[in-house]
């Protein structure tokens, strides 16, 4: 029974039953679904079921090399995040988390695009739960934004899986020809998802205003589902490395001007998705291998930082850079779990982001892209710069704020530690690491080039940032919003729309008067000339007539006549 | 020593030392890059100083056209 389950499902469905738990008891449960839908994983590579709805096929559990490592990191990642929500007492986001990750499982197992769309769809039906949990104002508007945009995604995917249905017979879920039209509904699908340039404004917009909980959740899943499909269907796609290489580049720009710490963490997420996606363009062995390895490794550094932040937030009640600092001495254990993640991103030898980036940056290499190296090296440095110093240097040193707080909740503490221990463990034990990747390759990442080049680079940029600190040249944080493509639909296109449909309300209001006063005239006519005439009168109303008929039949044969004659 | 200390910090004095550390290390040792411009010596040192700061200068140009209150979009 258990063997014909998609992995996930089973915690999709399990989810009902929490509500009705008791605290401790629902804890202990969600742990053991999770548990449960990990046991799928022993069942090896192939389709392992199937269902024939109106001779349709769908494939509702598929396992691959690529499917593995994806399934490995989403369990992962779901315990730690029911070990960090576990100070939680309302059911409400359990339920939405444990729907979410089951959810994203249950897609990369999908076999056809049908499949994957009814798991898409489920990934953010979900997830909005978790941005509506934060109860303000700001977040229902942000939820409502999220969830159009999440489902329009979907829709691009479910008409690009029409197509290919119609063209092909089948719908599955392959590599995909991006020169097709199809191909190309489904590319737009993926990259709304994996927020690419100008599609990226819903990560930063949601994100931030979703729960301490919830936002650690939506950083593992719903992205890197988008980059599970692209590896699966668009490896190779020249174009993404272009699109890979902007993505890493410019949100650097955007997080250094933020004064938020989390919008500050999501353009870092951005900025990260940006590697992978120029790996998966690449599509070579080693790219690829590198794209899952930084996909993996990403989950849980980013996972860290979030959580350091979210229980900034839970205890403080605020992530904004202006208004922390100097909570080191109040939250010490959260800030080395924090800077281990900052570390860890920052791709400093011995910890995961490290072990992860080398591949990807060595398939360039190999493959001689060197301007988009220098990119992806630039933005490695940018990475030290905002995501390695700001978050924690801003949070937790900095200056002097006042607040006096206490430590996060042992719950908390414990999933921060856990996934601290996995980035220092896959840092200096990269060998079990690259055997669950797609691809068995031999690549050592600890050579004397790469580990003195890659401290040099992060080192000097710290000192740099030390530089401009100390003499006071870095400038304060500043309460603000920064501008994003979000802008377009929430600023520009109501700008434009609105005078426009005043303008064209305005139009109508005149045709309107202007019909009015043209019937209003005829009325007057009629009352005037013919009523007051008595023309319709019955007494003259024949003689009228005849005179009429006449004048026109006079008036036809003089037209006739002018005409043929 | 102590006189840098006193000036610049405890944590931002390791740093530098740090940074000294890694430039002799490249020195003792041969270094190769993927490419063959970051063969030159010193070049990630001078490569991620200069970017950490040209994404300072970037980043506070940005600031007089892409920051906005915080109630922008509120009103």
């Amino acid at each position: 029974m258990i063997s014909s389950f998609p992995p996930g499902l089973i915690m999709m469905i399990g989810a009902l039953l929490i509500p009705f738990l008791p605290h401790i008891i629902r804890q202990i449960y969600m742990m053991v679904l999770i548990l449960v839908s990990a046991y799928a994983l022993t069942l090896g590579f192939g389709i392992h079921s199937k269902i024939d709805v109106m001779d349709i096929e769908f494939i509702i559990f598929q396992s691959d090399s690529l499917t593995l490592p994806f399934a490995i990191i989403f369990h992962i990642a779901a315990i730690l995040n029911v070990i960090y929500g576990a100070h939680e007492k309302h059911w409400n986001q359990h339920v939405a988390i444990m729907s979410y990750s089951g959810a994203a499982i249950a897609a990369v197992h999908a076999g056809d695009l049908f499949t994957l769309f009814i798991w898409w769809e489920a990934t953010a039906f979900t997830s909005v739960f978790l941005i509506l949990a934060s109860k303000t104002e700001r977040s229902y508007k942000s939820a409502f934004r999220y969830i159009l945009i999440q489902v329009g995604s979907g829709m691009f995917l479910l008409a690009g899986a029409i197509l290919l249905m119609s063209e092909n017979g089948s719908a599955e879920f392959r590599n995909f020809d991006i020169n097709s039209l199809y191909g190309q509904l489904i590319f737009i699908a993926f990259g709304i998802k994996a927020a690419f340039p100008l599609l990226n404004g819903w990560l930063q917009d949601s994100y931030p205003e979703a729960s301490e909980i919830g936002t650690v959740a939506l950083s593992t899943f719903t992205t890197k589902l988008a980059i599970f499909c692209f590896a699966k269907s668009f490896a190779g796609t020249e174009i993404l490395i272009i699109i890979g290489a902007i993505m890493t580049f410019y949100p650097i720009f955007f997080a250094v001007i933020e004064n938020d710490l989390r919008r500050v963490l999501t353009y870092s997420l951005n900025n990260q998705l940006g590697f992978m996606i120029v790996a998966i363009g690449i599509g070579t062995e080693l790219a690829i291998n590198g794209a899952v390895a930084h996909a993996f490794a990403h989950i849980l550094y980013k996972g860290l930082l979030f959580m350091g932040m979210g229980a900034v937030l839970y205890r403080v009640g605020t992530c904004k850079a202006s208004e922390l600092g100097g909570l080191f001495k109040f939250m010490p254990i959260t800030a080395i779990c924090t800077i281990i993640g900052a570390i860890s991103i920052s791709a400093f030898p011995l910890f995961s982001g490290f072990v992860a980036k080398s591949l990807i940056m060595s398939a360039l290499g190999k493959e001689g892209l060197v301007f988009v190296y220098f990119m992806l090296l630039f933005a490695s440095a940018g990475v030290l710069h905002h995501s390695g110093i700001k978050i924690p240097f801003f949070a937790f040193f900095a200056h002097e704020s006042g607040i006096k707080t206490k430590e996060a909740p042992l719950n908390m503490i414990i999933a921060m530690i856990m996934a601290s221990t996995l980035c220092i463990f896959i840092g200096v034990f990269p060998s079990y690491f690259y055997q669950i990747l797609p691809y068995q390759i031999q690549y050592q990442p600890y050579d004397f080039s790469h580990v003195v080049g890659q401290l040099q680079l992060l080192t000097f940029a710290a000192f740099a940032f030390i530089c401009l600190w100390h003499f006071k040249i870095y400038p304060p944080e500043l309460n603000s919003t920064v501008l994003n493509s979000d802008w377009i639909y929430r600023k520009m296109i109501p700008g434009v729309l609105l005078p426009l449909l005043n303008l064209i309300n305005n139009i109508n209001k005149k045709i309107e008067q202007l019909i009015v006063f043209m019937f209003m005239y005829i009325r007057k006519f009629f009352a005037n000339t013919m009523i007051k005439n008595k023309v319709f009168d019955r007494e003259v109303g024949q003689d009228t007539l005849i005179v009429v008929q006449l004048f026109i039949i006079i008036l036809i044969f003089i037209f006739v006549w002018k005409i043929y004659l | 020593m102590k006189y840098l200390i006193e000036k610049f910090g405890k944590i931002n004095t390791s740093v530098l030392f740090l940074c000294i550390i890694f430039l002799i290390l490249e020195l003792i040792g041969h270094r190769h890059g993927e490419t063959s411009i970051e063969d030159v010596l010193f070049f990630p040192a001078f490569f991620g100083y200069v970017s950490c700061i040209v994404i300072f200068k970037i980043g506070v140009s940005l600031r007089s056209f892409l920051m906005k209150d915080e109630d922008y979009y509120d009103k």
